[in-house]
């Protein structure tokens, strides 16, 4: 189609040389060369039309309209910079907001895990674990014993694979001489094909891997590309794990970043059997590990649906073998105790964590879909204010014989190429801020657009497109081919009823603009009042780290090893004290077992096994924290090994359990209780109290790394991690400090999430106000303007310039008054739906209401300033020359 | 997408699309001519019954030579004027012969149908 043989010019030379044939001919029969020439090209016709006919004939004729239509517009947009400008950021600005939130909560709540079939790999969920259990997630994890039974052949399932995490954060790996820090994940033999996930390179893992225990790893794509720079001589080099060698067996297919939420695995091992591959790196418990302990609900299960059976038809099947595996080493259960019920959930992205994104999500999306709803509406009103300047192009256009039809291909086309840059814009934007978000959010899998997001960008893009392109059309055309013949450039304006229109979505904007800022201060002051939750400890100075020594191999040394320790650390200039223990605080880990109480379990007052917390910490603890000590005393160096076992516990503990008498002396799990403290924060920010015990780590020590905080006395309290890497270096040249931050970070990621929404509420709270105020704006400069000419009359007559400024003035505040009411009752709605997402703030919060009628007032104000000192400059002779 | 049909007048070029190809390969069988000799030639061969619109004309070769069944080269008029010389390709013949036969079995027909039918009088053309 696009081949041409002959060019246009080479037509025209051949009609040119007939002409001249032609005349030729009636010059050799008689005829005047004059009127020869004159003949010929009557006898022709239409020169013209063969060419153009010639041209058409050959090209795609609607292809070579767009092309001619594209560069008129960008034409027009190259011709008004400012115009163009403010279209494309507003479009961009609108757009982007919402591919970046969908981006989310596609990732989050939508995105399928990247397997084979994910319809059909499930979760496996328990109502709840048995009495007398240990679980990672009292409602998701299993032990092996169970796992090995449901695994048995059986109708339901075709695969069930099991995860069990190494640590509870990363993992010591030594690749070449450095150590450093990586997320792990041991696994079953059939992780790999019954997820149906590809391996890139090498090879996967197989049953016999799992029941051999090989030292083989397959890594993820993304930790091939960060760590070896897509290196394939990686397969087959030795990766130390724990200081254990494993062989990079395979590469993982690109996109798939394991199975917990929210953090992408960077490699995999089968099922270890070693102490230190304990699952979460705990000590053998009673010198089982997790392989032998029917108490240590610790792993993960997936399963596939075998062919031909359905969710409830694998429940049914698998719920007897659970129900029996369930009691394995458990004996008879307690009476009351209900049996464990079996469910199942999609394999989604962010298992788990729907419930707690959902909403706020959910929310977000509607304000950025509002949010949109004002840009769009923005670029309307400067579309139909452009376009209505443009009234008389598009009138002499009509005269002169352009169909309607034609105008609205050319505004389309105009349309098209500004959502199409603004959307190009807008798709950059979200690039980024997904990046920002998921780092806001502490994910680390990636957040970022795919296909599905781009899908629903197109879309937008389209409806957009369309909006945009036929919103103006009906400006454009109202003039119709007479208004050409108008004059004036003051009564061509008089007529339409659009600055109505303009003035509705004004109103209209305001009412949205009242609901995002209520939306946003009600966020903005729940995120003030979730940094301000008393922590019970005072964080300022104190610092944490984790460390995970390889020179200790048994309990004598590591206690020896953090005395060593805390001895140096305290000698550093500026440390006032240290401690140790054994889980990190704020890091949302927790040891979660029941309890038992003088030799018999320990139950709450309703008759249930209480879960009680526990942690193993280090002398000075609570000094260190500056947690207060109610009763009692802590640990100290004096409570060594082989004396009396002794425990702290939290008040609330004491409230549970000795409800009528002094907790002191009294036995928790054989240990003596020393001491009672004040309850305070330990997993997260948010969290209630809970029933709480301490151990003292040197009775009964970990395999495992500690945590060491240390209260600092200094401006830039992580100043002093350097002096502190050079002391561990000393001691174990092979432990990196693992995530050094504050202990007032460590707390506030676990407010991560509502931090991320609040700032975002708040940064879409500005961006409406922005947007409303330049559509505000944009409205009332083109009221003036039109005005010009009745303002100059009025001024002429004897209005001073204060009235004018007032009429001006008077304008944008009755649209901010109409929006206000208008928005009001939305703003309460929103408020009850915020809900639950609200901290400490009542949902009807007369400060946020305040503040955000000061936002729309001064919105108001500024918007018509600009506006109202023009109508006020205007010189009333000038504007009456102009007529 | 498709090309554009002519816009002006287009029911008459319709109505003789086929015709013009046909006259067109006839008059090419005499040997190789320049358009506008070709144009004379059919005008004056139909005794001036036809008088070809001569924008469509050259349309028409050039539809013809994208078929290949003409081929174009320059060359020099009895009078030396350049002009682009139309000759019939061995397609070109094949198919004015088809069209030919094709064409006296429509006249044929529509003069069997139109000189025995009751119907009025047939005008001067």
């Amino acid at each position: 189609m696009f081949r041409r043989k002959r060019s246009e010019a080479d037509f025209a030379a051949e009609i040119q040389s007939h002409l001249d044939l032609e005349a030729d001919d009636l010059r050799q029969e008689g005829v005047d060369p004059d009127e020869a020439r004159y003949q010929a090209h009557r006898t022709f016709g239409n020169v013209r039309a063969a060419q153009e006919h010639f041209y058409s004939r050959a090209r795609w004729i609607a292809l070579d309209r767009l092309l001619r239509d594209l560069r008129f517009g960008l034409r027009g947009l190259r011709e008004s910079p400012g115009f163009a400008a403010a279209a494309i950021l507003t479009l961009a600005l609108g757009v982007g907001a919402n591919t970046a939130v969908f981006s989310v909560m596609n990732a989050v709540l939508l995105r399928s895990l990247p397997v084979a079939d994910p319809q059909r790999v499930l979760y496996l969920e328990t109502s709840r674990t048995p009495n007398g259990t240990g679980t990672i997630d009292s409602h998701a994890t299993f032990s092996y014993p169970v796992y090995q039974a449901l695994r048995q052949p059986n109708r339901a399932l075709s695969d069930l694979i099991a995860v069990g995490a190494l640590s509870t954060g990363k993992v010591n790996v030594r690749i070449g001489a450095q150590p450093e820090a990586a997320e792990a994940d041991m696994v079953s033999g059939n992780f790999f094909s019954g997820l149906g996930v590809r391996i890139l390179r090498g090879h996967g893992f197989t049953p016999q891997d799992e029941a051999d225990h090989t030292q083989i790893a397959v890594v993820s794509y993304d930790y091939w590309t960060r760590r070896f720079a897509r290196d394939p001589g990686v397969l087959g080099t030795t990766t130390f794990v724990k200081g254990v060698p494993f062989t990079v067996a395979g590469i993982a297919a690109e996109g798939f970043e394991g199975v917990d939420p929210t953090q992408s695995t960077d490699f995999w091992i089968p099922l270890q059997n070693r102490p230190e591959f304990n699952v979460l790196g705990n000590p053998p418990e009673n010198g089982k590990l997790y392989q032998q302990d029917d108490t240590w609900w610790c792993l993960r299960l997936i399963g596939r649906l075998a062919p031909g059976v359905n969710r409830q038809q694998a429940i049914t099947g698998l719920q007897p073998l659970l129900q029996r595996a369930a009691r394995i080493g458990l004996g008879e259960p307690m009476p009351g105790e209900r049996p464990i019920a079996l469910s199942f959930d999609d394999a989604k992205n962010f298992n788990g964590y729907e419930d707690q994104y959902a909403k706020p999500l959910h929310i977000l999306m509607a304000m950025v879909a509002l949010v949109l709803l004002i840009a769009l509406t923005n670029v309307v009103m400067l579309l139909m204010a452009r376009n209505a300047a443009r009234q008389r192009e598009f009138s002499l256009r009509l005269a002169l014989g352009a169909r309607p039809a034609e105008l609205l291909r050319q505004l389309l086309t105009e349309s098209v190429l500004l959502v199409l840059l603004g959307g190009a814009l807008a798709w950059a934007f979200a690039e980024i801020a997904t990046r920002v978000l998921a780092r806001w959010a502490l994910i680390e899998s990636s957040l970022a657009p795919d296909r599905t997001v781009l899908l629903f960008t197109c879309a937008v893009l389209a409806v957009t497109a369309l909006i945009c392109g036929i919103a103006p059309f009906r400006v454009a055309i109202a003039g119709g081919a007479q208004l050409a013949l108008k004059t004036s450039a003051a009564t061509a304006h008089t007529d339409a009823g659009k600055s109505r229109t303009g003035k509705t979505i004004v109103a209209l904007q305001m009412a949205l603009c009242v609901l995002l800022l209520v939306g946003a201060g009600l966020l903005t002051r729940t995120l003030a009042n979730l940094r301000n939750i008393p922590l019970g400890i005072n964080t300022t100075g104190l610092v944490v780290f984790g460390l995970d020594p390889q020179s200790v191999h048994n309990e004598a040394q590591l206690v020896r090893f953090y005395q060593d320790l805390q001895t140096r650390l305290r000698r550093l200039p500026g440390v006032e004290s240290t401690t140790v223990s054994s889980t990190r605080l704020g890091s949302y880990w927790s040891n979660n077992s029941s309890v038992k109480i003088d030799g018999k379990e320990g139950l709450g007052a309703d008759g249930n096994s209480v879960t009680v917390r526990s942690n193993d910490i280090g002398p000075d603890f609570f000094h260190t924290l500056q947690v207060p000590i109610l009763m009692g005393r802590e640990f100290t160096d004096a409570d060594a090994p082989s004396k009396q076992l002794v425990a702290v516990v939290n008040q609330l503990f004491a409230q549970t359990f000795f409800p009528h008498e002094s907790p002191i002396g009294h036995k928790v799990n054989g240990m003596t209780i020393i001491g009672v403290v004040a309850n305070h924060k330990y997993r997260s920010m948010t969290e209630d109290p809970i029933p709480m015990a301490w151990w003292d780590y040197q009775e009964a020590p970990d395999e495992g790394g500690m945590t060491v905080e240390m209260r600092v006395h200094q401006a830039d309290p992580l100043a002093i991690l350097p002096a502190v890497q050079k002391i561990v270096a000393q001691m174990d040249p092979n432990a990196p400090l693992m995530q050094p931050t504050l202990q007032s970070e460590q707390f506030e990621r676990t407010i991560s999430q509502q931090l991320m929404f609040a700032r975002l509420a708040e940064f879409f709270g500005i961006l409406a106000v922005i947007l409303v105020a330049t559509g505000l704006y944009g409205t009332l400069s083109y009221r003036v303007n039109r005005r010009t000419a009745e303002i100059g009359v009025r001024m002429a007559v004897g209005a001073r310039r204060g009235q004018v400024v007032w009429m001006v003035l008077r304008d944008s505040l009755i649209l901010t008054a109409i929006g206000v009411v208008l928005g009001i009752p939305l703003a309460v709605i929103t408020g009850r739906a915020l809900g639950s997402a609200l901290y400490g703030v009542q949902p009807f919060d007369p400060t946020s209401y305040a503040l955000a009628l000061v936002g729309v007032a001064a919105v108001a104000l500024a918007a018509a300033a600009l506006p109202a000192t023009r109508a006020a400059s205007i010189d009333p002779l000038r504007a009456l020359r102009t007529e | 997408m498709s090309t554009q049909n002519p816009d002006p007048g287009s029911d008459r070029i319709a109505l003789l699309q086929g015709t013009l190809d046909l006259l067109i390969l006839r008059t090419l069988l005499l040997g190789p001519h320049h358009g506008q000799g070709v144009a004379r030639s059919i005008q004056r061969q139909s005794e001036e019954v036809f008088t070809v619109d001569h924008g469509s004309l050259y349309i028409a070769l050039q539809r013809l030579e994208d078929k290949k069944w003409v081929r174009a080269r320059c060359g020099v008029s009895e009078n030396n004027r350049k002009a682009r010389f139309y000759e019939l390709t061995p397609k070109g013949r094949q198919q004015l012969l088809e069209k030919t036969t094709k064409w006296k079995r429509l006249t044929r027909a529509m003069g069997l149908i139109l000189d025995t039918a009751a119907g009025p009088q047939s005008e001067e053309v």
